[in-house]
């Protein structure tokens, strides 16, 4: 029988690294079919092969049973493939016709005949029932709506199979269930789909059939009616994996972190955090659930002094950090991980020793009297090294060079070295292979044994719903619900409501007390 | 009083172009470069080059139509230089840029020690420079007559070219791949468009300008060269670029601003004042338009915020 | 379980170091030789001799009647040395200061218009010229920070620009005000004798200035590499994001290295008029280019001194060379300055300089 894509032998190497071992894989016609694996398995390298980003080192693809060679995605496109990327590439500045249109233009002589392109886009849209407005701005366009874009994109060129990486990184509960009914009305109009994940639950729902990949070979393909996520876990990581931490009960002690009433508005006085108030006590770890830009990165500059309050109150331990700099904030007692941990909570180009005394270069016995003291720096390093079971080969290598679980605990390691009272851990496993997930939050679990706060802020909810004692849930800046993850009744569709706004709860969530509700 | 008013005669709207023409012919290049993503510096040192190659042309072959053309072949060579390096080899194009200026420096000093045998500067009788060309019916039009008429080819193609560029940039299909490429590079790959081939291009277009630039210091300002006869024009042009937000009309308009502070800065040395003092206006002029970009930036998000 | 880390032996550490040395020459002796060739192209087509030609240059680098000529070279590498070191510290921390040009003549004309006029025994007037050209310098490139930062002004820009207004003020003070007319040039009255920097020895040109710039390549090899200062103007460097998130205070970090670079090339602009030149003469510190040469030995070198150290004599030795060409042969010495341009354009080509650039997170594989 002939497959719509079929994968021979696919071997690719990187330095280092053997990111796919002869892989295998068929998919029929009319077929969505979930590739599965963790960080690092090697998934996305393989689909960047068959979109013709990368050249394999050994193996064929064939389409419909016809062997292929793609040298750039153009020859993929014209093949019949199309792929939505993890992170969109679109063009903010141009309207979503110039987007769709863009490297294989309507033209007049040269010139872009606008008004074409935005009558076949619209045609397209409604072909497909997916609404968009063809002259709109992209850069103007919620995620959801850009994601559409990206699809009609592919649509544009005749994309008869679709590739999407992690279609659902950025999508609320609900927009993913509208997604995954454009994808079954596609499967209608005859497309075949392929689908990136490491949600298991999403292969569950939408797959047929599941590729799981581990170490860069095949571990397994699954009829999804027939199997069931332990299994798929199973073959994703090789062994047993816990799907609940087991978190031990601690005793809650005094507030670390009370935040009041806070408030921050962007340069046109727009207010990005609107009046949140919530603590967090010794213990604790108190998670913030919500779709990405609802405000969760503003407040957390916000309390970190990355960003000016415009009003409220912010007091860690008792001392009023509210406009306080960086520095004091840290020496109040706060420590923090970066979301954007290449660019916000390392220096990639500096090497780890370096990477690892920021925030210690004035203490002793690092520095005396403003002199680095090596020696000291190489023992304080070394020591985070071992402890954190961090794979370098020299404390001045280049921290560049090290994969991003690692990255990770160099952060973490740095951070927790502080032995602070509040740590914030924003999206601390994302990017990282199992292994260190499960080490990082056994991290996080210690650090709350030993009577510290958290606040965590993360875009998993696997990860909030198994490490927080609460959630909050945000909401356009807002906090519009408190849920307790232990409580049945919390389930991830509930979240989900919440995240998108369709329900809130009465009172101001947040704080432990009930409080007037504010006007 | 007189002696200012004098500043503002008929022929100060011809005074201006001609010295708003090497500024906007650069400031156009590097918009081109900017709108494909690519940062270049180097502007001063093509401009040079093409003042050079103008007088070489013009004054080996009597034409400075001639002229002209080898400026432009000039200035897209060395352009080309800056593109294999800075695209194929990948270098840092900051540090590539201020190394061509110091070549293109280097270089032209060299060269007109070696051909022409002087220092300094270079100037001679038979020197044909570029003539101005006077238009039958517009030329006697009351108060547009010498605003329309009477400029020479450089001049004439710069105000064109504003219009061509504009053009291109928004409405022709290299155009908006122009733009995706300067935007977003990656996405601009993942859709088939070389993105290297477009700042190549982008590179290219702005060595051609900027010889064409150099051409006027050269043969239409006046007829002569001097060493580093572009004396900072093209950072000027950088400048330009940033106050125009790399949109052609945009563009024109700061250049005309700055084209407005070199020719006063020349008359007002007929006024008295020592030259070095004159001679700072236009880059004053320059500094002080990069205030002026953030101070209505921020007018602009108060009156957004009071919305 | 397992060290992670590699035990440490001497041995191992030598033969590393020679081998990261090895790497680092790679891309400057290509480039050398690269540059040599083209240039010997470009004589070739103006019919010249390049074997002459270059044997000339090296003789007149670090040849002559009792090293005359090396010591030249060590002295015109002084100011490139200085400048260079002046601009590594603006690189280091992130700021783009090509203005260095602007803040060496106003600070040669502070110090020389300070050791002229003002009626001091020497033992106060020396330290009191060379801390008005830091001033000088350091308050002017200051400037340029504080329109960056709070108007967000480039510095890339600004400090260029201001150049040229810097340049034509000193100039108009020695056509003008402080010219000394009778000498029939543009340039202040001499620097009285007892205020110059000593002779080395009988018959050199060598100065006690050199000491200076010496110890400022010195100093600020220490204090970037060993001291906290220097740490944290390294991380702000490298990512200033980084730094500000660690708790440092980027902008001051920012403003008192503008200061410090600013300062720096006053100084070296006060140590040629008060050891070489003894007046401020219009264009003397202009001309030979000090200011840019020394950019492209911090922009080459990483911003590392004793890198610029090396990268200066290279660079000296080849203008002074090129002086020597000119004489025994007839190529200008223009030529040297289009060769230097040609070996930089080279090395930049091959490696990437960092400028406080942020590069991208690791590409994490899936």
């Amino acid at each position: 029988m002939t497959y719509a894509i079929e994968l021979r032998g696919i071997v690719k190497r990187f330095p280092g690294v053997l990111a796919n071992d002869h892989i295998d894989m068929q998919v029929e016609k009319r077929e969505i079919r979930a590739l599965v694996g963790e960080n690092g398995a090697g998934k996305t390298t393989l689909m960047r092969i068959l979109y013709g980003l990368y050249q394999p080192d050994e193996g064929e693809i064939l389409l419909s049973g016809k062997k292929q060679v793609f040298h750039s995605p153009m020859d993929a496109i014209r093949a019949g493939l199309g792929m939505v990327h993890q992170h969109f590439m679109l063009f903010p500045s141009l309207s979503v016709s110039e987007n769709i249109i863009y490297g294989s233009e309507i033209t007049r002589g040269g010139f872009v005949d606008t008004d074409s392109a935005h009558k076949r886009v619209q045609q397209l849209a409604d072909q497909y029932g997916l609404r968009v407005d063809p002259k709109a701005r992209v850069g103007s366009l919620p995620v959801g709506v850009r994601q559409r874009v990206e699809i009609l994109k592919m649509l544009y060129r005749d994309a008869q199979t679709l590739i999407l990486d992690e279609p659902t990184a950025v999508l609320t509960p609900q927009e993913r269930d509208g997604l995954f009914e454009i994808l079954r009305e596609l499967v209608n109009q005859n497309r075949t789909i392929i689908f990136i994940t490491h949600k298991l639950n999403e292969v569950m729902d939408i797959s047929d059939n599941a590729t799981v990949l581990r170490g860069g070979k095949v571990s397994g393909t699954l009829k999804t009616s027939e199997t069931t996520p332990e299994e798929i876990s199973r073959l994703m990581v090789g062994r047993e994996v816990l799907f609940r931490i087991q978190k031990s009960e601690t005793t809650i002690g005094k507030p670390v972190l009370e935040v009041e009433n806070l408030e921050v508005k962007n340069e046109v006085g727009r207010k990005l955090v609107r009046d949140i108030s919530l603590d967090i006590r010794q213990g604790e770890i108190v998670g913030i659930a919500g779709v990405a830009g609802n405000g969760q990165t503003e407040l957390v500059e916000a309390l970190t002094g990355l960003r000016k309050t415009d009003s409220g109150c912010v007091l860690l331990q008792g001392s009023d950090i509210t406009h306080a700099p960086v520095n004091d904030r840290r020496q109040a007692g706060l420590t923090y991980i970066p979301e954007d941990r290449g660019h916000v909570g390392l220096a990639t180009d500096a090497s780890v020793s370096d990477n690892l005394i920021m925030g210690y270069q004035r203490e002793q016995p690092i520095s005396r009297n403003l002199l680095l003291s090596n020696p000291s720096i190489r023992e304080f390093s070394r020591g985070l090294i071992d402890r954190f079971a961090i794979k370098v080969s020299r404390i001045r290598e280049k921290t560049a060079n090290l994969s991003g679980g690692n990255l990770q605990k160099v952060v973490l390691a740095r951070e927790l070295a502080h032995d602070s009272a509040l740590l914030i851990a924003e999206q601390p496993t994302r990017g990282v292979d199992v292994g260190s997930i499960e080490f990082i939050h056994q991290e996080l679990l210690n650090f709350r044994k030993a009577g510290k706060a958290i606040l965590l802020v993360s875009a998993e909810l696997s990860e909030i719903r198994s490490l927080s004692d609460r959630i909050l849930v945000m909401y356009e800046g807002e906090i519009v619900g408190q849920l307790d993850p232990k409580d049945p009744a919390t389930t991830e569709e509930k979240l989900g409501l919440y995240m998108a706004g369709a329900v809130r709860d009465q009172k101001p969530a947040g704080q432990d007390q009930a409080e007037p509700a504010a006007v | 009083m007189s002696d200012i008013l004098g500043l503002f005669d008929a022929n100060l709207i011809s005074s201006i172009l001609r010295f708003v023409t090497p500024i906007l012919l650069a400031a156009l290049g590097g918009l081109i470069c900017e709108r494909a993503g690519v940062f270049n510096i180097a502007l001063e040192g093509m401009m040079v080059t093409g003042a050079f190659a103008a007088v070489v042309g013009s004054f080996f072959t009597g034409s400075p139509l001639l002229g002209v053309l080898l400026a432009m072949f000039a200035g897209m060579l060395i352009s080309l230089i800056f593109a294999v390096l800075a695209i194929n080899l990948k270098g840092d194009m900051i540090v590539l840029g201020i190394a061509t200026n110091l070549m293109t420096s280097g270089l032209t000093v060299f060269l007109l020690r070696t051909i022409f045998g002087v220092k300094g500067a270079f100037q001679d009788p038979s020197l044909l420079g570029l003539t101005n060309i006077h238009i039958p019916i517009l030329k006697d039009l009351p108060f547009l007559g010498p605003l329309l008429s009477g400029h020479n080819l450089v001049v004439y193609s710069a105000l064109v070219l504003v219009v061509v560029v504009q053009l291109f940039l928004f409405r022709h299909k290299l155009g908006l791949r122009l733009r995706g490429v300067g935007e977003e590079p990656e996405a601009a790959a993942t859709l088939g468009v070389s993105v290297n081939k477009l700042r190549y291009l982008a590179i290219l277009a702005s060595g051609v300008l900027c010889g064409l630039a150099g051409a006027q210091l050269s043969l239409g300002n006046v007829t002569l060269f001097v060493e580093n006869m572009s004396a900072g024009r093209g950072w000027i042009a950088v400048a330009a670029v940033m106050l125009g937000q790399a949109h052609p009309i945009g563009v024109f308009g700061a250049s005309v601003l700055f084209g407005l502070s070199d020719t006063i800065s020349f008359r007002l040395q007929g006024l008295g004042l020592a030259s070095q003092f004159t001679d700072m206006v236009p880059y004053l002029v320059t500094l002080m338009s990069l205030f002026a970009i953030e101070l209505q930036r921020r007018r602009s998000s108060l009156i957004k915020a009071e919305a | 379980m397992e060290p992670s880390m590699k035990v440490n032996k001497p041995a191992l550490n030598s033969l590393r170091w020679l081998k990261k040395a090895w790497f680092a020459i790679q891309a400057p002796l290509i480039a050398i030789v690269g540059g040599l060739l083209i240039g010997a192209l470009i004589m070739l087509i103006t019919g010249h001799n390049p074997i002459d030609a270059y044997s000339e240059m090296l003789e007149g680098a670090v040849g002559g009647r009792n090293s005359a000529n090396l010591v030249s070279t060590i002295n015109r590498s002084a100011p490139i040395i200085g400048m260079g070191i002046a601009a590594s510290i603006a690189f280091r921390a992130g700021m783009f200061n090509i203005g260095g040009e602007g803040q060496l003549v106003l600070g040669g004309v502070a110090a020389a218009l300070t050791a002229v006029y003002v009626p001091l025994p020497p033992i106060l007037l020396v330290p009191l010229a060379l801390i008005a050209a830091a001033l000088a310098g350091g308050l002017y490139a200051l400037m340029a920070a504080f329109f960056e930062f709070k108007f967000n002004v480039p510095l890339l820009v600004s400090t260029l620009l201001l150049n040229y207004p810097a340049r034509y003020f000193t100039s108009y003070l020695v056509t003008h005000p402080f010219r000394d007319v009778a000498s029939g040039m543009n340039q202040t009255f001499q620097v009285p004798e007892n205020i110059r920097f000593a002779l080395l020895g009988e018959n050199t040109q060598l100065h006690a200035g050199l000491f200076i710039t010496l110890t400022i390549v010195i100093l600020a090899a220490f204090i970037i590499n060993r001291t906290v200062p220097g740490y944290e103007v390294r991380m702000t460097g490298l990512n200033a994001r980084f730094s500000r998130y660690g708790g440092i205070r980027s902008k001051k970090v920012g403003y008192w290295s503008m200061f410090l670079s600013g300062a720096v090339a006053g100084t070296v602009g006060a140590i040629e008029i008060l050891g070489v030149i003894y007046r401020y003469v219009d264009g003397a510190l202009t001309l030979p280019l000090y200011a840019w040469t020394g950019i492209m030995t911090a922009l080459l070198s990483g911003s590392s001194p004793f890198g610029v150290l090396a990268a200066g004599l290279f660079f000296s030795a080849v203008q002074t060379g090129g002086f020597g060409m000119e004489r025994k042969t007839d190529v200008v010495r223009e030529l040297s300055r289009v060769l230097q341009a040609i070996i930089i354009m080279l090395v930049a080509a091959r490696a990437s300089f960092q400028f406080g650039k942020q590069k991208d997170t690791v590409e994490d594989e899936s």
